[in-house]
Order: structure tokens, then C-alpha cells, then sequence
């Protein structure tokens, strides 16, 4: 993978519902640039460019994270609270996945401002369509903070 | 003379040498002398050693029967909460094999693509439709598992807007018939306004399913007051039911009809009547077959915030 060029990072430790995103995302053609981690641990190595991704850089973020919620060793929550915790990772847009309205009513009252939520659906055509809607308003519609502007919030709260 | 009696209650005291103790209650009068001072006592004392221990078997018995309700009630509260989560930890992860099964056999069918056979196009639609019929199941039970953690906030709810807002959002499903809605001035109740248009949302689906057959469907809403206590009702024309099963109409899975009939998981009602009741309140049932359907309910909480008054029926209008 070339670190500069990721348009989605999707943290997913299950084999079936990875399978079946990546095929969605492939099938809708939105992206090919898409990086697999299993769990949340590996989230934040990828997202803080430390341990085995410490040669990523900051100003090269992914343009969307897909975030599972239940994951190994660190789960999707602490994921998004250390990410908002950072002015580096906040400007991120992540989009929560989550299999019941109960684990959204979680996120939100965490208020860990996820920017979105995918509610896997059972149906796959449905699975197929928000994935294509949330890709296509994260990859294509809205356009990322200038990386300067990061910068900037960066130094200010330092 | 005698001076002021005085009583030392329930003390102990032995008979003679043999030493088993007794409860008494002595009454001591004092006889006075001319200078008002006691000459003599008499003691009277009454053996209460039957009622003393009879009382102490009541209080045992009383300590006990506390103590064994607070540990039944928090063994109760435990198994509840525990059943709680227990359902929705199993429609939770019931989920996500289902997501795959759908999705592998929907890729399954897409690889085939033109050399699938019209037998195995057909299995593979059962396939789903299977599915479908789970997840709806599933995403009942967990919003019968939500209804039972739902902590009530009760507050001043105007019924009309909840019932219009259900309306709305049941209108795709009968846009093609022609249906009348027929929606009475409805109180204002102190009630939990997500729960109520929950109750208000499964009666009108109900109402809309049962009239599928009917040409021309009426459905009605209203409010009657019955022993200072708002009766709300929602009746339909539609293909109502034998009395004889009302019973089970509020019981988990319970259907009273096919489900190549009438499409459904018989979840509906058991959530309504979990929603009535977490107010205090009752529902019950008046059908017919092929008479359609009512069903009554109440809210429980009696304070009504506000009563609007129906000008409609003044001057004696029918």
C-alpha cells in the first residue's frame, strides 16, 4: 500500500462482514485504495502512525474511517474517543458501523461525534446502498480540511 | 389508702428451685400509712410467658417473611435483568450471521449469474426472503427487549400530533387503498411520548394489515372517558377474530392468522400491552370475525394535563 494514496481505512475483525464492506465499496466502484485493520489496537497504530505504521505521516490520512464497534482489545468507542481526543486525528470523518439502533443510542450519548452511522443491514441491497452513499458523500462530496488548516489547529492547542 | 400503682412489664422470673424462667407482668400497688408512706405492697402477677412467646414467634416470622421478600425480589430483579440482556445480546449477535448468509448468497446468485436455473433462482429468492422474515423477527424482539430497559419519562403529551406523525410515516403502506382515518379530538396525557406513538404505531399497522382485503377501509381513533380515566381506542372494519382466541393475542409469537394471510411476528401487541402496563394502564380487545377489531387502552397515569373540549358535541350533534 502507498501510505499517501488511502481513501478508506476500515477496522473490521470480522472475516464475513470485512468480505462483504470491501466487496460493497469494490462492487460500487468507489474505491480500490481501501486498508484492513482487525481490531482496535491496530486502529490507533494506523491512525497515530506509530509501532508497525510509525512510517505513516499525519498530513496523509485516510479520507474516511469505517469504524466496527465491538472489536478485539481496544473496541470502536475508545477508538473514536482517542481520536477526538487529538486535534491530529479530529478532523478524520469516521463513520461508526454499528448492528443495532442500541449501539448507536451509545455512540451518541458518548457524543464522540462520529460524523455517521451505517447500521449493518440483515438485506444486502440495503448494505450495498448506504455504503455507496456514505462513500460517495465522504469520498467524493465533501472535501477534507486543508492539511494546513490541521496544522494550524495543531500548534494553537499545543 | 393506696398510692400510685406502678407495672414492671414482661420480666423474667423463675418458679422456685426448679429454675425454668416464666415471663410476668407485675402490677405493684403500694398501701400507704397515715403519714403517707407505703406499709405494704401487692404485687399482682400475671403469667405471660404464652402471649411473650407467641409474640416473639410473630416477630421472627415477620423478620423472616421481610427478609425472604427483599431476597426474592432482588433474586427476581437479577433473573430479569439478566434475561434482559440475554435478549438482546441474542438478537445482537443473531444479526450478523444472518447479514452473511444474506450477503454470501446474494454474491452466490450474482457469480451464477445466467447459468442458475429457474429452480435454483427460486431457492435462492426463498433463501432470502427467509432472511428478511429473521431480521424483522430479530429487530422485533430487540425492540421489545428496548420497551422492557426504557426508563419511563412520563411528560404532557398531545395525542393528536403522535397519532398524525404515525400516519405519516404508515401512509406508503396505504397509499394504494383507500383508507378513512377517522381521528377524534383526542386529551393531552402525561405519558412517555416515544413509548405512546410505539403503541399508536403497532395498533395502526395492525389496522392497516387486517383491512388489506377490505374495499374501502375505515379506521377510527378515539377517546372516551370511563371512571375519570381517558379510554383510548383504535378500531378497524377489517377481517377482526374469533373472541374465543383473545387470550392469546397478547402472548410472544401468538398469531391468529397465516403468515401467507397476514405478514407478521407476534411482537406487535406484546410490545403494546409491555408499554400499557410500564404506565400503569391495561389494554384489552373487542373483535369479531370478519367485524373487524378494537382495542381499548389507558394510560394509567390519571393527571390529565390538559382537556381539550369537543365543540363538536355541544347542541346535541350525533
Amino acid at each position: 500500500m502507498n501510505s499517501g494514496e488511502l481513501d478508506i481505512l476500515l477496522v473490521e475483525d470480522n472475516q464475513d462482514d470485512m468480505d462483504l464492506a470491501l466487496h460493497a465499496l469494490q462492487r460500487e466502484k468507489l474505491s480500490n485504495r481501501i486498508f484492513v485493520v482487525r481490531d482496535g489496537e491496530e486502529a490507533l497504530d494506523f491512525l497515530f502512525c506509530r509501532g508497525v505504521y510509525a512510517h505513516r505521516a499525519f498530513d496523509r490520512p485516510p479520507k474516511l474511517v469505517l469504524l466496527d464497534l465491538k472489536l478485539p482489545k481496544v473496541d470502536g468507542l475508545e477508538v473514536l474517543k482517542q481520536l477526538q481526543g487529538d486535534p491530529r486525528t479530529r478532523n478524520i470523518p469516521t463513520v461508526v458501523m454499528t448492528s443495532s439502533k442500541e449501539e448507536r443510542d451509545m455512540v451518541s450519548g458518548y457524543e464522540l461525534g462520529a460524523n455517521s452511522y451505517i447500521r449493518k443491514p440483515v438485506d444486502i441491497d440495503q448494505f450495498r446502498e448506504t455504503v455507496k452513499n456514505v462513500g460517495l458523500y465522504w469520498l467524493v462530496v465533501n472535501q477534507p480540511p486543508p492539511i494546513s488548516g490541521v496544522r494550524e489547529l495543531e500548534t494553537a492547542q499545543s | 389508702m393506696t398510692g400510685e400503682t406502678f407495672v414492671i412489664a414482661e420480666h423474667c422470673s423463675r418458679f422456685g428451685d426448679v429454675g425454668s424462667i416464666y415471663w410476668v407482668d407485675t402490677t405493684i400497688v403500694p398501701i400507704m400509712n397515715k403519714e403517707g408512706k407505703p406499709r405494704q405492697y401487692i404485687a399482682i402477677r400475671a403469667d405471660i410467658t404464652d402471649l411473650k412467646l407467641a409474640r416473639e414467634e410473630v416477630h421472627k416470622l415477620n423478620d423472616e417473611l421481610e427478609h425472604r421478600v427483599a431476597q426474592r425480589t432482588a433474586q427476581l430483579e437479577t433473573a430479569n435483568k439478566e434475561l434482559e440482556a440475554f435478549s438482546y445480546s441474542v438478537s445482537h449477535d443473531l444479526r450478523a450471521p444472518l447479514r452473511h448468509i444474506s450477503g454470501f448468497s446474494r454474491m452466490l446468485e450474482e457469480e451464477l449469474g445466467a447459468t442458475l436455473g429457474p429452480d435454483a433462482r427460486h431457492h435462492l429468492d426463498r433463501i432470502q426472503s427467509g432472511i428478511q422474515k429473521m431480521g424483522l423477527l430479530v429487530d422485533e424482539l430487540l425492540n421489545l427487549a428496548r420497551v422492557g430497559r426504557h426508563v419511563l419519562r412520563p411528560q404532557p403529551t398531545p395525542l393528536n400530533s403522535i397519532v398524525a406523525e404515525v400516519i405519516t410515516m404508515l401512509e406508503p403502506d396505504s397509499e394504494v387503498r383507500h383508507v378513512t382515518w377517522l381521528i377524534a379530538d383526542l386529551p393531552a396525557v402525561e405519558c412517555d411520548a416515544v413509548l405512546v406513538k410505539q403503541v399508536f404505531q403497532n395498533l395502526l399497522a395492525n389496522a392497516l394489515k387486517f383491512t388489506r382485503p377490505r374495499a374501502d377501509v375505515v379506521i377510527e381513533v378515539s377517546c372516551e372517558e370511563e371512571d375519570g380515566q381517558p379510554v383510548f381506542m383504535v378500531r378497524d372494519n377489517g377481517v377482526g377474530f374469533s373472541m374465543k382466541y383473545a387470550g392469546k393475542l397478547f402472548g410472544v409469537f401468538q398469531r391468529l392468522h397465516r403468515s401467507d394471510e397476514f405478514e407478521g411476528t407476534g411482537i406487535g401487541l406484546v410490545t403494546v400491552q409491555r408499554i400499557v402496563r410500564k404506565h400503569g394502564g391495561r389494554v384489552w380487545v373487542n373483535a369479531e370475525v370478519d367485524k373487524g377489531a378494537a382495542f381499548y387502552f389507558t394510560l394509567g397515569m390519571e393527571k390529565q394535563a390538559e382537556s381539550k373540549s369537543n365543540e363538536a358535541t355541544a347542541g346535541g350533534q350525533s
